[in-house]
């Protein structure tokens, strides 16, 4: 939940800002093929490369207790072989023609990002294609894999404190929703999951009726989307996965957790419950979160880092989901701060957000800070191919992405102040705190 | 959001290779237009018009943490966080309002050989964050409150820092490794030199060291020559040079270290242990950039890497390995630098150090090399697609004086590596029995594992400094 910076979320918010001729609706080609795999294209020959994403309609929230993790663990196997390709060729293919790729997990999807040059894309489709149908599960390799992430959230939560009290923080916030656990998974089901379990997985959420392709750089499309049909065409689609139908209930009364452990330095983080990316509250929230959290003039900054010196850092915010998630103030307190006393400074904070809203100016810099954002991240090939992604699988088009600014249009400095209090009564707070134990101090 | 690859803990050194790392034809950096001004600073223009965004890279040789006075060490760091926090008409609060209000970025920081402003901003505002940026390079006020609040902001942060072994082993591996060369300075300062600094101290380096006449600039973005030459013009064009410019001396040569030298942190609640290994490297002018390139490519520079197949791919034991190089203009530091659970951490150095002696004395196959160039050259335009990226490495160019034809003569000759002068820079670079180890973990678990490969040194992690 942390760790996903607001930025690249809330870029796809803005696409429709004042357009520059750089990045139009009209010059994304799309085409779903039979199989139901939907394709955008974008030419962008600034650069002789090609991005190309593959975005799969699974993440954690697709998971049950037991097998957490596992979209996260399968995003892992996908490099790790197929029936055509052994383990270990995917990569090793890209990389002596030049390219480079990585992927990443998230609560509502898995994306897989290639960079490469123009010349290698037929071979990329080709391997592309192959390990959207065919891969393999090698028990050994499958082995070695889990203690690379078991490795990999002793990295991100056992041995990062930060890290630590947000999965804290996230479980207790969200109690029945599968947002309930992180996207790396508890350590019992990394250690525990069975090659019958990923193999399931794989057949039930990786189909090109659950995916979509987005490609930009230097190709020609209409020759870019023959390859694909080439490539794809055969594969075959599968039923649509189970719904996600849980819903989080309202929750009725403030909530604490307490971490004690040995540590130079407290953390502290606090959580609200946020709507979803399409709700209505959505935009005001977003506005709402920069005057709030974003830079040394923020709200939350000035009491915290520079007033009071309770403070060394202040972050947080929300994340563009597919279901109601957090809104999270994430603080990094000085040692020995008294946490108390930050808590109450942020209460009166979000007292005086809900009380009186946003002023104006605050609003224009929200707006200044999210259409900077936007184009810097238009500036590369990968931007604008997360961009398109996120815009498909969040808002169900990537026509979302070119006409979203309206949503801030119709937003009033009342409006956001109605939506701080509705999200930020005091009966709906997590707080989570990390409380240094031991000799260290 | 769930990397895959080691990229997510790339080293700091790597950012230099990254960012000077190989395309293929056609994608070099645009030459750009050199504007000089009155006052002796030289800015590097390229047009861009696509998008309507402007960046700026600034560098002031002599300002960086190498250049402090040696007693004061972090002063350069902290005179940097200092200069956006106040000038003669601008409170600390006006800045940072106005800053975020544009949803603009201004940051200065001190580097070791230069202190470096880094800005960004939407077109419409980029007069404005220049004349912010002028005014606080050339009339910083430093209030005294400010400097206190910085001050005393910056020693919370490095006991926070010793909560993240992988931000720590580094901290530790920095000193550690330099030891009382200047490269060895912390630009966060350490407790007790910090407690020696006052306000005229950082009042005084600024008043020094932040002169144009030295200085280099880039921009890069939406912004028309004569526009931007007026506007230069009046902004960083009054800031005003030095009488007497201070000499700048070189660097002493970088420490070479004969045996090893091997330092153990105990961080009791560590449940991996992580460590960094380093040699020497080379200098910035080294002519076995191109070849070292190609060589930390295939030895762990990638995802396919050497290191990263034996520790990750076929054994599981990390999530991340890294080797990468940093390169100053006296020399360079090479490192490669890892993590696993506590009981592993004997087989994983085990494992690297055969790996470094397979590359020092079998090279790397005809196959290997050919891999590699073509992994540089393929991936080097996405390295400068964005205006930031373009006017870092524009203005780097600029420092160290290596003409704009740079990368067109680093790819020709990443294009020629041979696998005979790769294997060279392997033998020359890596290390065999002379290195520095640092590792950061459970001292009562790693400790017996740690015996095999010499005496280590004994720290805790709670003591004070690094």
């Amino acid at each position: 939940m942390l760790g996903k910076g607001t930025r690249t979320v809330l870029a796809v918010l803005l696409a429709a800002a004042a357009l520059q001729a750089a990045f139009r609706k009209e010059d994304v080609r799309v085409h779903t093929l039979d199989n139901g795999l939907k394709v955008l294209l974008l030419e962008d020959r600034d650069i002789p490369n090609v991005a190309l994403y593959t975005f799969f309609r699974v993440g954690s929230r697709n998971e049950r207790p037991g097998t957490t993790g596992l979209s996260h663990f399968l995003e892992h196997m996908m490099f790790n072989g197929t029936a055509r390709f052994g383990p270990g060729e995917f990569d090793r293919v890209m990389e002596f023609r030049g390219g480079a790729n990585n992927a990443w997990t998230s609560e509502d999807m898995t994306v897989y990002t290639d960079w490469f040059p123009a010349s290698a894309l037929e071979a990329m489709l080709d391997l592309e294609a192959d390990r959207m149908q065919g891969l393999a599960f090698d028990p050994e390799v499958f082995e070695s894999e889990r203690g690379v992430v078991a490795s990999e959230r002793r990295m991100a939560v056992e041995n990062n404190n930060e890290g630590l009290l947000a999965e804290s923080v996230q479980a207790t916030a969200v109690m029945a929703h599968p947002y309930h656990w992180s996207v790396i998974g508890w350590m019992s089901d990394i250690l525990s999951w069975s090659l019958d379990d990923i193999s399931l997985y794989y057949r039930t959420f990786y189909a090109p009726n659950n995916a979509v392709l987005v490609l930009v750089g230097d190709f020609d499309a209409a020759s870019a989307m023959d390859l694909i049909k080439k490539h794809y065409g055969s594969i075959p689609s599968s039923p649509p996965p189970p719904p996600v139908t849980t819903v989080e209930p309202e929750q009725l009364g403030p909530r604490l957790t307490v971490i004690r452990k040995e540590a130079q330095a407290p953390s502290f983080l606090m959580a609200y419950h946020a709507p979803a990316c399409s709700g209505e509250d959505y935009p005001a929230l977003a506005a709402l979160e920069k005057a709030l959290l974003d830079g040394e003039s923020s709200r939350l900054y000035r009491r915290l880092v520079r007033e009071e010196k309770l403070a060394l850092a202040v972050g947080g915010g929300m994340q563009e989901t597919i279901d109601p998630f957090l809104f999270t103030i994430a603080v990094k307190p000085r040692p020995g701060a008294d946490l108390d006393r930050l808590e109450a400074v942020i209460e009166e904070e979000l007292a005086r957000l809900s009380a009186v809203g946003l002023t104006e100016r605050e609003f224009k810099k929200a707006l200044n800070i999210i259409r900077s954002d936007f184009y810097a991240g238009l500036q590369t090939i990968a931007g604008q191919a997360t961009l398109l992604g996120l815009a498909e699988l969040l808002y169900g088009s990537y026509e979302h992405a070119f006409t979203i600014m309206n949503r801030y249009d119709a937003l009033s400095l009342d409006k956001i102040g109605e939506a701080a209090a509705r999200t930020f009564a005091p009966e709906k707070k997590t707080v989570g705190k990390l409380i240094p134990q031991g000799g260290t101090r | 959001m769930k990397h895959r690859s080691a990229a997510a803990v790339v080293a700091v050194g790597l950012a230099i290779l990254l960012a000077a790392t190989g395309p293929s034809a056609g994608a070099t950096l645009p030459v750009p237009q050199k504007i000089v001004l009155e006052n002796g600073l030289t800015v590097f223009y390229v047009p861009d018009p696509e998008l309507p965004l402007i960046s700026l890279r600034l560098l002031i040789p002599g300002a960086g943490s190498a250049h402090e006075p040696g007693e004061f060490e972090g002063l350069a760091g902290l005179t940097a966080e200092l200069t956006l926090k106040g000038t003669a008409s601008l409170s600390a609060e006006a800045i940072a309002e106005e800053l975020d209000f544009m949803g603009a970025g201004l940051r200065v920081f001190a580097a070791a050989e230069y202190a470096q402003v880094s800005a960004f901003s939407l077109a419409e505002h980029f007069p404005r964050l220049l004349e912010i940026a002028a005014a606080s390079l050339s009339g910083a006020a430093f209030p005294d409150e400010e400097f206190a609040r910085e001050r005393s902001r910056a020693m919370d942060a490095l006991a926070a820092a010793k909560d993240n072994p992988m931000q720590a082993v580094r901290l530790y591996f920095q000193k550690a490794y330099f030891g009382s060369h200047p490269l060895g300075r912390l630009a966060s300062g350490t407790k007790s030199s910090l407690d020696r600094m006052t306000v005229r101290d950082a009042r005084r380096f600024h008043g020094e060291r932040y002169r144009p006449e030295r200085a280099v600039a880039a921009v890069v973005g939406d912004i028309g020559r004569a526009e931007l030459e007026a506007l230069l013009g009046r902004t960083l064009g009054v800031w005003k040079k030095s009488e007497a410019p201070a000499a700048l001396s070189d660097l002493p040569p970088l420490p070479e270290p004969r045996g090893k030298k091997l330092l153990l942190v105990d961080k009791p609640d560590a449940t991996q242990a992580y460590f960094v290994l380093g040699a020497p490297g080379f200098g910035v002018a080294d002519e076995v950039f191109p070849q070292a390139s190609v060589m930390n490519t295939l030895f762990g520079g990638r995802f396919t890497s050497r290191l990263n197949t034996e520790l990750r791919i076929k054994r599981g034991l990390t999530y991340g390995v890294r080797s990468s190089f940093e390169s100053w203009r006296a020399g360079g530091v090479g490192t490669v630098s890892s993590y696993t659970r506590n009981e592993k951490i004997g087989e994983m150095l085990d494992i690297t150090l055969e790996q470094l002696a397979a590359a020092r004395t079998e090279g790397f196959s005809a196959e290997e090399v050919e891999s590699g160039r073509n992994y540089i050259l393929g991936q080097f335009p996405l390295s400068l697609e964005s205006n930031a990226n373009k006017a870092a490495a524009v203005a780097r160019l600029a420092f160290y004086g290596q003409g704009f034809d740079f990368y067109d003569r680093y790819l020709d000759a990443v294009r020629a590596a041979s696998p005979e002068a790769v294997g060279a820079s392997a033998s020359r670079l890596l290390p065999g029995g002379d290195f520095v180890l640092v590792v950061v973990g459970k001292a009562e678990e790693v400790r017996p594992l740690l015996r095999k490969f010499g005496e280590f040194e004994e720290k805790k992690i709670s003591d004070p400094d690094f």
